[in-house]
């Protein structure tokens, strides 16, 4: 018992008596840890972003001039049902007078002595589909119905998002391993230059007779030691970061997009670094007792 | 008990020794002297099987460099005690955990590493200087801490390769007498040098050695 608290407390020591070189270590696996939680927190906030810019995807319908509203009413029924569409909203024919004279500031009945603008409906898309939305579709549905006399939307803008969004999603996890990739070289690498630069210390220790466990272990629990150091240090820099992105989506724009920051990411980036830096100096010392 | 049975080494630029025949027995001090260059340092390191011979065997107590394998080697390294010309003292710790580390290498409980560490800096008269670190010492007493911790686990054999070469004449001579002391309390000692003056007159078998050639014994 006595031996393994002596190697626990070595590994913590060994941080503090090799203050510039811990440091040096410290530092590059915070930029790798903080990087890759970079990389994991736009993969969560993009999908945010994405719902924020389907809330405005709008399709509007125009129902023939001699509509029932009953009939207007049934085919706004019958468009709810489609899939992928969110909500329908019912102009009828005093509703669509309202409007015209909020935005032009004209009364068209006592202009044209008639009210000639259309029953329409105004609908929204479901936002938090995971695979692409396919406004065409639902387009092609609605112009089938009997009773409808045109359908608008911004066909192309949709097509435009969803088509990046699902690129970036595709192609954000070859950006992560790349980046996960070098982190990982980067971590393994300081924990070898940073056991390397002991050799002294493990020839001493092998010439006193020290077995091959005795000089791992205190290398593998500063290893891990430094990566909860690094995770520590990147955790609130993250949060910092995430922050200042509400700050500057709150204050300079009007989106209304709030970021967020799962814990769990940190959790795994935790286990990861310290998955990399416990093999990492493993596999260093082990290279030097060959 | 070290037994040399025709071993030779031969580093990769030429020089090491050659068929090697010698056998120091339990409680015995011998010197081994030559000059730079001759084979002091390779006989000493096939001792603690740093280098195993290219050809014949060299036994240390119950191993033998035939059959030694490097999980076994801390084994033998655990009843051999060390002293190099230059210290190997760790520098970014004191006197007492520099001593104490062959104690936690082997295992031994926190009191007894602190009794055992307060006995072998007292021997070699570093016991005021235990909370110092090895750059504020001076040469003289960076070897005897290194003495101190080769001493601290009490080993069999004590293998001493030059550990007067950075020391002046007094310190190296106190150097010695300490040695003399711990051989008296039981340890078979080998010590190299090439100052004869240090050694000549002290009643030991004196071993000598040339281009990797052993004469006497």
């Amino acid at each position: 018992m006595d031996k393994i608290l002596y190697l626990f407390s070595e590994g913590f020591k060994n941080i503090w008596r090799h203050k510039m070189t811990s440091f040096t270590a410290v530092f590059s696996l915070f930029l790798a840890i903080f990087f890759v939680g970079i990389i994991f927190s736009i993969g969560e906030n993009t999908h945010e972003i994405l719902q924020y810019l389907r809330a405005k995807y709008k399709i509007e319908v125009f129902f023939d001039q001699d509509i029932p509203n009953e009939k207007a009413l049934g085919l706004v029924h019958k468009i709810k049902k489609i899939n992928g569409v969110r909500t329908v909203t019912l102009i009828d024919k005093e509703d669509a007078m309202r409007i015209f004279k909020d935005q032009f500031g004209e009364d068209i009945l006592s202009i044209l002595g008639y009210n000639p603008l259309p029953v329409s409906a105004v609908i929204n898309i479901v936002r938090t589909s995971k695979v692409p939305v396919k406004a065409d579709n639902i387009v092609n549905k609605i112009n089938s119905m009997d009773g409808v006399a045109e359908v608008r939307y911004q066909g192309s803008l949709i097509r435009k998002i969803e088509r990046t969004y699902y690129r970036i999603m595709n192609k954000l996890p070859f950006v992560a391993g790349i980046v996960i990739l070098v982190a990982v070289l980067v971590i393994y690498n300081t924990v070898k230059l940073s056991v390397y630069s002991r050799k002294e210390l493990i020839t001493t220790l092998q010439m006193i007779g020290a077995t091959r466990m005795f000089i791992k272990m205190p290398f593998i629990f500063e290893g891990f030691f430094i990566a909860i150091l690094s995770s520590i240090f990147a955790f609130p820099i993250l949060i910092g970061t995430i922050e200042t992105g509400n700050y500057i989506l709150a204050n300079f724009t009007s989106w209304g997009i709030r970021l967020s920051f799962d814990p769990i990411i940190w959790v795994k980036l935790i286990a990861l670094s310290a998955f990399i830096t416990t093999i990492g100096s493993y596999r260093a010392i082990s290279s030097i007792l060959k | 008990m070290i037994e040399f049975q025709n071993a030779s080494y031969s580093h990769s630029k030429g020089n090491g020794v050659n068929n090697l025949n010698v056998r120091i027995d339990d409680g015995e001090f011998a010197f081994l002297i030559g000059p730079t260059g001759s084979g002091k340092t390779t006989l000493m390191r096939l001792i603690y099987f740093d280098l195993l011979p290219d050809a014949g065997t060299v036994l240390v107590g119950k191993y033998s460099s035939s059959n030694i394998t490097s999980r076994k080697i801390p084994m033998v390294r655990k009843s051999v005690g060390m002293v190099f010309q230059d210290y190997k003292l760790l520098r970014d710790r004191n006197l007492f955990d520099n001593t104490a580390l062959p104690l936690h290498a082997l295992g031994f409980p926190r009191k007894e590493i602190i009794d055992r560490v307060d006995e072998a800096l007292d021997l070699v008269g570093l016991e005021s200087k235990i909370d110092h670190l090895p750059t504020e010492l001076s040469g003289g007493e960076q070897q005897r801490a290194c003495l101190a911790r080769a001493i601290v686990k009490e080993p069999d054999i004590l293998l001493a390769d030059e550990p007067t070469g950075n020391l002046d004449p007094v310190a190296s001579f106190e150097l010695v007498r300490l040695l003399e002391t711990i051989n008296e309390m039981g340890t078979t000692i080998l010590m190299a040098s090439h100052n004869y003056n240090l050694i000549k007159g002290r009643g030991r078998r004196i071993l000598e050695i040339k281009s990797g050639v052993l004469r006497g014994g």
